[in-house]
């Protein structure tokens, strides 16, 4: 198929970006949409031009590494899909497609689709870990920790850490993301000593350098993980616990 | 490659969580109350003299416990300074998401979240609508109220007739109408968000939420909408 590939193109934080069309022929509707970056940037490295720039690892929607915009939408046209996993066959034969990099105040832009995402990394350092010598595996049954529990802290767990939540969130809000980067860790029997300091420093990092929640929804319609919005109220509600508690347990 | 250094230098004195909290907790105040305002407005339809009445007791309810208009001016200062709580937060947060989401505007993905997005519009409107509803039949100042406005005396509330003479302006009664409908949205998407900000996380009681988040603003707009209309059709007279 055909496609007209419609890119911002920036050559650092600091310089002024701008679009550039390219067309892309030859790529099959089987191809994801990094694949035909792939094939693209071999076009402009063999006629000497600078290829694109953007970011990707595992390709199987497990890494959080990639993520660009494409026509207006954090990851692609394909709700909860991340965009490694997005296929051409998407879009129609000919048409223009406009790719971008994840936007928010909080995601500098590195080069081309490439944004700097290590302000969720400082989320994670503000408590998104335990601090416990884990040692070697306890026996199974040694903490009790129900079915239904078990399932929820693991549907949290599966956050990928891509940043499309604050992409897609008019406030530039992390709140889906550190939600659920708390809530999996909350919910385990393990992780209870620092339950009430976890929340109080989390929510501290996130408020550093993302905006507010307004409970919009728009970071739900995008998360490749299928977080659910449930997990923001978690996150408040371990708020209002510590300070209610006023204890770092 | 511009790594943003950590300011932990400044903290804002009301944090995030304050502010949403703060506009949580005065949104339920406001949500509450014009429930119950709503009702009493709906004796309207049993009859000018219980209306009056109503409006009458009002202002002598609980005396001797209470001063005359006491009651009143309970819920009054308590309205106002939720208002000023309310929308000072809206304020600050509002400003911290434009900040933080940078001078890209995001394409929304469609009608699910108009009432979330148009929080801050749907507010606005309500602001103006409080200040004119104040002056049209509280204090009957025009050109907000309509000129055989009567206020009110220790022995007798003229409310029925003012309401009336005031909605029988097209002009005023189409903004009443309008503005029920913008409270009914702001309304609607106000109380589903203060159950999540307040930590609701049960999966029962996020599903109750939702449909009372409906309901209750649905009620409210409507309950308060047939007035003017009824009004302006010729029924209440
Ligand atoms: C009768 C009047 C009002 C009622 C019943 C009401 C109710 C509510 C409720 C329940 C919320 C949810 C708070 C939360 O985020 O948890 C809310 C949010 C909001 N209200 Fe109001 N409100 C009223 C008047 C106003 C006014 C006059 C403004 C003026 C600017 C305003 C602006 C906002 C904004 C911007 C939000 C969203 C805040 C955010 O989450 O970012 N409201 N309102
Ligand atoms: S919550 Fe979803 S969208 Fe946000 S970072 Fe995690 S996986 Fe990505
Ligand atoms: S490249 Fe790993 S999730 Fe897309």
């Amino acid at each position: 198929m055909k496609l007209t590939l419609k890119i911002w193109r920036q050559d650092s934080a600091q310089a002024a970006g701008r679009f550039e069309s390219y067309s892309l022929d030859g790529a099959g509707e089987e191809f994801t949409l990094l694949e035909a970056l792939d094939k693209l940037n071999d076009t402009l490295v063999e006629t000497g031009q600078v290829p694109v720039s953007f970011d990707s690892d595992c390709r199987e929607g497990i890494c959080g590494s990639c993520g660009v915009t494409v026509d207006g939408v954090p990851h692609g046209p394909i709700a909860n899909t991340p965009s490694c996993r997005q296929h051409l066959r998407s879009f129609t034969d000919g048409s223009t497609v406009t790719l971008e990099p994840f936007r928010s105040g909080a995601f500098p832009v590195v080069r081309d689709l490439a944004v700097d995402r290590s302000g969720l990394d400082r989320i994670i350092e503000g408590g998104g870990y335990v601090s416990i010598d884990a040692g070697t595996a306890t026996d199974a049954d040694a903490h009790q920790v129900s079915h239904e529990t078990a399932e929820a802290a693991l549907d949290f767990a599966a956050c990928i850490g891509c940043g499309a939540c604050v992409a897609a969130c008019p406030n530039g809000s992390a709140s889906l993301f550190t939600g659920a980067k708390l809530m999996h860790l909350t919910l385990l029997p393990t992780t209870r000593q620092e339950r009430g300091q976890r929340a109080v420093g989390m929510t501290e990092a996130m408020d550093e350098e993302f905006g507010p929640c307004s409970v919009i929804g728009e970071c739900v319609e995008v998360c490749p993980a299928g977080i659910p919005l449930t997990a923001i109220a978690g996150l408040n509600r371990e708020k209002l616990r510590s300070v209610l508690r006023g204890k770092a347990s | 490659m511009s790594s943003r250094a950590r300011t932990t230098a400044r903290r804002p004195l009301l944090s995030n969580f304050v502010c949403k909290t703060v506009m949580a907790l005065t949104g339920l105040i406001f949500s509450a109350f014009v429930l119950v305002h709503m009702v009493g407005n709906l004796k309207v339809y049993l009859g000018g003299e219980h209306f009056n009445d109503y409006a009458h007791w009002l202002r002598e309810a609980f005396e001797p416990v209470l001063p005359y208009e006491g009651l009143l001016w309970v819920l009054r200062l308590a309205l106002l300074a939720s208002l000023a709580g309310h929308v000072a937060c809206a304020a600050l947060l509002w400003r911290r998401a434009r900040v933080a989401r940078g001078p890209v505007r995001r394409r929304h993905a469609g009608w699910r979240s108009f009432t979330a997005r148009t929080m801050p519009v749907t507010g606005l409107v309500l602001l103006f609508f409080v200040i004119f509803h104040v002056l049209d039949l509280t204090t009957g100042t025009a050109p907000a109220a309509s000129g055989g406005f009567e206020a009110a005396t220790v022995n007798t509330s003229h409310a029925y007739e003012n309401l009336v003479a005031s909605f029988q302006r097209p002009l005023a009664g189409l903004f009443y109408a309008l503005a029920m409908i913008v409270l009914g949205l702001h309304v609607a998407h106000g109380l589903w968000a203060a159950a999540n900000d307040l930590g609701a996380t049960g999966r029962r009681f996020r599903q109750v939420a939702v449909v009372v988040s409906g309901v209750v603003a649905l009620v409210i707009m409507l309950g308060n909408i047939s007035i003017p209309i009824f009004v302006l059709i010729g029924v209440l007279k």
